[in-house]
């Protein structure tokens, strides 16, 4: 399946900035089963500086900056992707127990293995308390195979709490989603990555964009679209898979992933800081469309 | 030898106890190695100590108590002055380390810190240690000192740890060991410089004799060591400090280092980040920095990669340090190294790079993410301080033998949850040194802090040290912030050593430009506040001494011309100070009639804007965040002025008598420090902004009297009466009466404050200085143009060179001068715009940063 996502962020400000830095991780990262046929950014004012590099965990990361005064910053990233069905868990390895997967990371120093052990430790947004532990227990009964945990813990997840934008904002702290039962899907894959990380697995956040469907009978409205978050699990020798908690699903040709981490404030889609400016107004709009291929 | 009855006695009186010196048992203590019996290198010292006796000791610990705060050491102007403020304390007596010991302490550091370089190195890179399984994993992963932003900033040519400093103790076997370690912005090496200057003019002779090794090495180290990073202009680079401000509680050592290695200081807003370049905004435009040797913590440093809510650091920053146009020391990402865990895996790793056991054994420490070490640590609790890894604002030791059952339970149960977090250590006693306490020499545990510095391709260490005793026997809390105290650290040397210049000598044939001594755009608005507000306190304490000497007049004599005079001077003071409503509101009536308690108030309250106290503060306050700017003789009479104003008064029981006195005392001190300035900085843009400060403020203050007082119109004999004050006030009358003899009219009087460009009190000798100033200033336009300071301050003083001061005089009705009072209006309206169009061409650093917030994630489904 092919799409084309175009993420527009606009910045406006009461006066003028007259120089800002930049970071953005827009650029969906090439995957086994997700190939980046084409991506750009363009920003207004043309930028002084840009480069792209990859960051820490492998994400394509621009980093700029404006010099000359502006008081509109407009930043749109255009990308078209090709995504392959994979994600082939009947095929072997979909019965490994849980508790072998935890051991086997702490005594295997096996690269890949190295690399999946820094996902089961606590992170800026994600601490592990008892209460976050003793939610995702209910999941991990003794000799059950991983994926099937897991995927217990997501249809979980699922049907016990509440998709509420309203409710929580970036700052809101896992305790509340807890006990609120409410959150929208980076909450979801927060509490998720948590009760995973309790019982000693790893667990990632992944950022990443889903397109909608309008209504039936409805036009689709431009703009309609938006940032989506899920997580992934890794499972020795077979690799990562992912799980969207808040559809109960596991992807497998309609998630577009761009970035991932610790949590989201790895993967942060844009930030900056700028110098003068005054208030300042924000306004994102994502776009998600199938093209062919 | 036999002393006699008598001469015992005066021993015992004036003796320094060194006989009954009691160490106690169990501890090693540095000046014995048995009870009773002193080390031989120690006996020189001691028995010079001797000699001098409580009352020799004692006069220099108070001079050295002087020259301290003199320098700035105890120095804080946000402190309340009574308050809570620990001022710096320094032991009279060092601690000694004979030759042959430092030897191996210094073989232990080199080693030490070739070691933590490595690892460094590794961890910010390949990760062998980890793929080998030398160092967990989750030890490093977990610390929040690991900055994942740092993994690919190039590293400078030989090391990428420049400096670093460990604290060492003695254990009760006489070893030394390394308590901690510093890394990523190690403090106390300019407080170990301070105390020895402090030592070497307190007891000069003592120093000289005892052949001690000199500091100086260290610091060319570390200039030579920070030039070799400089990823470009190595010959020359462009240094600076990166300080986080005035309110940091090491700020003092921040500018003393700036200043003796020749640094410009800066803070994060000097800093901008363009093109991938690191630049100071300076007076004189962008100017590129090459190394930056900073003292903010690793996250504050960009606050677009790291903590985004640091106001401290540099917006682009590691993208500069990345790209290798900027070198940064200790490099960005150090502080993974000032993890408690990682001692108990130095000594494989020790043989893992180098082959060697550890020279220097670092405390006994068991991390507990290993389940053995952990199963030890929690069953020998009692023995055990627990530490976290992070060292984090909610974080301390916890003494294992200190805790009940149920926090032993809590404890357990937190390790438990996240054993990786956790080590425990063993409890450590450490030695004892002989110190100087309340007349007598006493044991205290004492701890020493070294100092390493990567120099090109090998370390130096600094030849001595911090030493820190705790201040109550036995404990061995030791710490700046429990009020503890200080020492020199002398090591011996075994023959006397040549004096070493920090100065650099360049190569042959280099040719050194001189750097126009960059000023940081915030120093420059500093000094221009200096100059202001010293010149408003100056201004405030003259009227204030003449009212108080009218006041007395009227007293004495009854005369009502002396009551009229005062009713035009007392709301003259608050004009001048701007203290509103004061001697000008609705219930003046009463306060002029009893004025005491509004002057009062206007000299000493300190909470009160425009007060005598509160500019003098203010004054304080500017001079102190360009500490490193001045010579030290300055800033002695900058804390001159602020101790004797502020520490000698209390505001209910001071009388007129002794508050004139004390006005006469603080004019001449504030006459010193602008003499001093005058003499002693170089006549470049810092020293201009200072005067233009100076400058303008005194055309303000000029004016206002005159508005205050003569403006309006008074009979003819409180007319003169006035006329003298003003002339008192501002320090004109022997001027006066050499030029127009005894006749005082008002036009005379108004040409000399006035139009006189000789005389340095008059109006237009100060816009005439603005105008020669402001030409010289640093300049972006083309020399043909007038910018539009320039055409400011030629308009005003063109103004007032064509005015005619009868012709201001005809015409007045209402009972004022009305056309000299639309004159003076006019030229305080543009003196005030020639100060904002100077503050915004040279101060508009001033631009704050915003934060654009992260969005949070919505989705629709």
């Amino acid at each position: 399946m092919n799409y084309r996502v175009i993420h527009k962020t606009v910045y406006e400000y009461s006066g003028p900035v007259g120089l800002c830095h930049n970071e953005a991780r827009l650029k969906p990262r090439e995957i086994p089963n997700q190939k980046c046929l084409n991506t750009e950014i363009e920003i207004e004012p043309f930028p002084t500086d840009y480069l792209e590099r990859l960051d820490f965990f492998g994400n394509r990361i621009d980093y700029f900056s404006i010099q000359q005064p502006h008081e509109k910053l407009i930043i749109t990233a255009t990308s078209e992707v090709s995504i392959s069905p994979q994600q082939n868990l009947f095929e072997f390895g979909n019965d490994l127990v849980w508790e072998g997967v935890r051991d086997r990371l702490r005594k295997d120093l096996a690269p890949e293995i190295l690399k999946a052990l820094q996902y089961t430790l606590d992170s800026p947004m994600i601490t592990v308390n008892e209460a976050l532990a003793a939610y995702g227990q209910t999941s991990f009964q003794p000799g059950q195979p991983l994926i099937a945990s897991v995927r217990d813990l997501m249809h979980r997840i699922y049907t016990d709490f509440t998709y509420d934008p309203e409710f929580t904002t970036i700052a809101t702290p896992l305790a509340e989603v807890l006990e609120h039962r409410r959150g929208v899907c980076q909450d979801f894959a927060h509490l998720a990555i948590a009760c995973i990380r309790a019982q000693g697995l790893a667990a990632r956040y992944v950022s990443g964009y889903l397109e909608t469907l309008p209504p039936p009978g409805k036009k689709k409205l431009v703009g309609s679209d938006a940032s989506h978050a899920w997580f992934s699990v890794y499972l020795p020798d077979n690799g990562w898979f992912d799980f969207d908690p808040t559809n109960n699903k596991m992807p497998t040709n309609q998630h577009i992933t761009v970035a991932w981490g610790r949590d989201f404030s790895d993967v942060t889609p844009l930030k900056g800081v700028a110098f003068g400016g005054g208030k300042h107004k924000l306004n994102v709009s994502v776009d998600v469309s199938k093209i062919s291929g | 030898m036999e002393s006699t009855d008598s001469q015992k006695q005066s021993k015992i009186q004036n003796g320094i106890g060194v006989q009954h010196y009691a160490t106690q048992l169990g501890t090693f203590d540095e000046m014995h190695a048995k009870e009773g019996q002193l080390l031989p290198h120690w006996k020189y010292l001691m028995e010079a100590f001797d000699r001098l006796g409580s009352e020799g000791i004692e006069r220099r610990r108070k001079d050295a108590e002087r020259l301290l705060r003199e320098t700035g050491v105890t120095y804080n102007v946000y402190d309340d002055p009574r308050g809570t403020s620990n001022p710096w304390q320094l032991d009279p007596i060092p601690l000694l380390i004979s030759s042959e010991e430092w030897l191996s302490i210094e073989r232990g550091l080199i080693q030490r810190v070739e070691l933590l370089d490595l690892i460094l190195a590794d961890l910010y890179g390949p990760q062998e240690l980890i793929k080998k399984g030398l160092l967990p994993m989750e030890l490093v992963y977990s610390h929040l000192g690991f900055l994942r932003a740092c993994t690919d900033i190039p590293k400078p040519p030989y090391h990428h740890l420049i400096i670093h400093s460990s604290n060492l103790a003695r254990g009760p076997d006489g070893r030394m060991w390394v308590l901690d370690d510093r890394t990523q912005a190690p403090s106390g090496a300019g407080y170990a410089l301070e105390n020895r200057t402090v030592m070497m003019r307190i007891l000069p002779s003592l120093f000289r004799d005892t052949q001690v090794h000199r500091l100086a090495v260290f610091f060319r180290g570390l200039r030579s060591g920070l030039a070799n990073i400089a990823p470009q202009n190595k010959e020359d680079p462009h240094i600076v400090v990166l300080t986080p401000g005035p309110l940091n509680e090491t700020y003092f050592e921040q500018a003393y280092l700036a200043a003796y290695l020749g640094y410009t200081l800066v803070q994060g807003d000097d800093l901008t980040v363009r093109d991938g370049k690191v630049w100071l905004k300076s007076l004189q435009g962008l100017q590129q920095v090459d190394v930056i040797l900073r003292r903010l913590d690793d996250t504050f440093c960009d606050p677009l990669e790291l903590r985004s809510d640091s106001r401290l650091g540099v917006p682009g920053l590691l993208e500069a340090a990345r790209l290798g146009n900027v070198a940064i020391a200790n490099p960005i990402g150090s502080s993974i190294l000032e993890n408690p865990g990682l001692l108990a895996f130095l000594p494989a790793i020790a043989r893992h790079f180098l082959g060697q056991d550890l020279k220097l054994p670092s405390v006994a420490t068991w991390w507990c993410g290993q389940s053995r070490e952990r199963e030890f640590v929690l069953n020998n609790l009692d023995q055990m301080v627990i530490k976290s890894i992070n060292r984090t604002a909610g974080s301390h030791a916890i003494f294992g033998a200190n805790l009940s059952q149920d926090e032993r339970r809590d404890l357990s149960a937190r390790i438990h949850a996240k054993p990786h977090l956790y080590v425990g250590q063993q409890q450590v006693s450490f030695s004892t040194a002989p110190s100087y306490v309340e007349g007598q020499v006493e044991p205290r545990h004492a701890i020493l802090r070294t100092f390493q510095v990567a120099r090109d391709r090998d370390y130096v260490v600094m030849p001595g040290g911090l030493t820190r005793i705790a201040p109550q026997k036995g404990t061995f809390v030791v710490s700046n912030q429990a009020g503890g105290v200080s020492k020199d650290t002398w090591v011996l040397a075994s023959e006397p050593e040549k004096q070493v210049s920090l100065w650099l000598q360049p190569q042959r044939g280099q040719r050194i430009e001189p750097l126009a001594g960059p000023l940081p755009s915030r120093s420059a608005e500093n000094l221009f506040w200096v100059g202001r507000y010293a010149e408003r306190a100056e201004a405030s304490a003259r009227l204030m001494r003449t009212v108080l000497q009218k006041l007395q007049e009227s007293r004495e004599f009854h005369d009502p011309n002396d009551l009229a005079c005062l009713r035009s001077l007392l709301p003259a003071l608050t004009h001048l100070t701007g203290a509103y409503p004061g001697f000008t509101g609705e219930d003046a009536k009463e306060k002029l009639e009893d004025p005491k308690e509004e002057l009062t108030s206007l000299a000493l309250d300190l909470t009160r804007d425009g007060s005598l106290s509160f500019t003098l503060q203010s004054f304080a306050r500017g001079a102190f965040s360009v500490r490193d700017l001045w010579s030290s003789t300055t800033w002695q009479m900058v804390d001159k002025i602020q101790q004797k104003w502020r520490h000698t008064q209390e505001p209910q029981k001071i009388g007129f008598g002794r508050l004139e006195d004390n006005l006469n005392r603080l004019i001449i001190n504030l006459l010193a420090f602008s003499g001093l300035t005058t003499e002693s900085m170089v006549r470049e843009t810092g020293w201009l902004l200072l005067d233009i400060g100076r400058r303008t403020e005194r055309a303000l203050c000029t004016i206002a009297l005159i508005r205050a007082t003569l403006v309006p119109r008074h009979e003819e004999v409180v007319e003169n009466q006035l006329m003298e004050a003003v002339l008192t006030t501002s320090e004109s009358v022997i001027t006066f009466r050499r030029r127009y003899r005894a006749f005082m009219q008002l036009p005379t009087v108004l040409e000399l404050l006035l139009l006189d460009e000789k005389h340095p009190r008059a109006l237009a000798y100060q816009l005439h200085k603005l105008q020669q100033h402001i030409q010289v200033l640093p300049r972006e336009q083309s020399l043909h143009r007038l910018n539009p300071q320039e055409r400011l301050i030629l308009e005003t003083y063109t103004d007032l060179r064509l005015t005619d001061v009868l012709s201001l005089l005809e015409d007045s009705e209402e009972g004022i001068y009305h056309k000299l009072d639309a004159f003076l209006s006019q030229l305080t309206d543009q003196l005030w715009q020639l100060s904002d169009v100077i503050t915004q061409t040279y101060f508009s650093h001033a631009q704050t940063s915003q934060l654009g917030e992260p969005s949070k994630v919505e989705e629709e489904l």
